[in-house]
């Protein structure tokens, strides 16, 4: 900081060069170089509220089959309940509850990280608060980062929120079955999300049975 | 998105700054956005004004500037903007290398949100 004398005795400018967005990116830094040193595939869940983030998260335990080698920090502004409904498929699992925040931010995960053992854990999945806009934000040092949303928000939750769908390396279209039921048309959202993110593979699923989880896991660098 | 909060933030910064350096008054602050960090430069500095109210930086002047994108593109090398005016596209198009197209980019400057200095009255 310096301090330059201005107009006059009295005036002076301080100069700060404060960047008030850097500390998040540092300490999600931080995150990602401890998840390296120990060799974790570390995913960030995001998605809308209700578009199935803990059944994806449910499926997919279930088809790696890993136990306790893999390690969920489930996120919420307040409850168990998601930490609870994972612990069901023998994963090890802590609850970040972020009160009056909307979002999961790397200080939060660097404290839970911090709390957990991950002595041979191979996989580390975060699931993010359900939420479309703030979490793209603000990015917790994870190596991938999948969005979900589900057909039952209706035909344009991609083209209204296309900051976080492009901050995807992955996207899912969660309650497939449904589709024709809510008269949506996945292949309108499919479109939607190649003009957003040409990246990233859209893939179409049904987490309660099991649907689209081999190519999540495939896309994710995974083998069940 | 988060306008308030990181007024607040700026805020405290000013203030605290201010304290410590025997400042008795805030005259002005100078905030430089990026671009690409979708901060809507008016209602931070909506917020900020409003949050000065009541300490010393009461009516202190906000000057707001933006930081345009600059990028690297590990395909091609390409070292710069990201060349088109439209702004008011470029947050909905998946950023590319204005030059060879890839997606393969990385993002060198745009997406900061920098209090640079503040002028006190002592």
């Amino acid at each position: 900081m310096k301090i330059i004398k201005s107009k006059g005795p009295e005036i002076f400018d301080i100069e700060l060069e404060k960047d008030l967005l850097a500390k998040n990116k540092s300490l999600a830094k931080g995150n990602r170089k401890r998840f390296d040193s120990s060799n974790i595939l570390a995913i960030d869940i995001m998605g809308s509220i209700g578009s199935g983030k803990t059944s994806l998260i449910k499926a997919i335990l279930r088809k790696l089959r890993m136990g306790r080698k893999v390690a969920v920090i489930a996120g919420d502004l307040t409850t168990t309940i998601d930490a609870e409904r994972i612990e069901t498929e023998g994963a090890r699992v802590i609850q970040v509850n972020t009160g009056k925040e909307c979002h999961l931010d790397a200080n939060l995960i660097r404290q839970a990280v911090g709390k957990m053992n991950l002595d041979g854990v191979e996989v580390l999945f975060i699931e993010n608060v359900g939420n479309l806009i703030c979490p793209g934000e603000f990015p917790l040092g994870a190596h991938k980062r999948l969005v979900v949303t589900s057909v039952t928000e209706g035909p344009y939750t991609l083209m209204k929120h296309p900051y976080i769908f492009r901050e995807a390396n992955i996207i899912v279209l969660n309650k497939i079955d449904l589709a024709k039921a809510m008269k949506v048309n996945p292949s309108r959202l499919a479109r939607d999300a190649y003009r957003i993110n040409p990246q990233a593979p859209f893939i179409k699923a049904n987490a309660l049975k099991g649907v689209g989880i081999p190519r999540i896991l495939r896309a994710l660098g995974l083998r069940s | 998105m988060h306008e308030f909060s990181i007024a607040d933030e700026i805020v405290k910064n000013v203030i605290d700054t201010a304290r410590k350096n025997g400042g008795k008054k805030v005259l002005s602050i100078q905030l430089d956005i990026g671009e690409l960090t979708h901060l809507n430069g008016e209602q931070v500095t909506f917020w900020i004004k409003e949050l000065f109210k009541d300490t010393v930086a009461e009516g202190a002047k906000v000057k707001v500037k933006t930081i345009k994108a600059s990028i690297q593109c590990k395909s091609c090398g390409y070292k710069g903007g990201m060349g088109s005016d439209q702004d008011s596209f470029r947050h909905l198009i998946p950023a590319s290398c204005p030059r060879c197209n890839s997606f393969q980019i990385k993002i060198e400057k745009g997406r900061e949100c920098i209090l640079r200095k503040i002028q006190v009255l002592k």
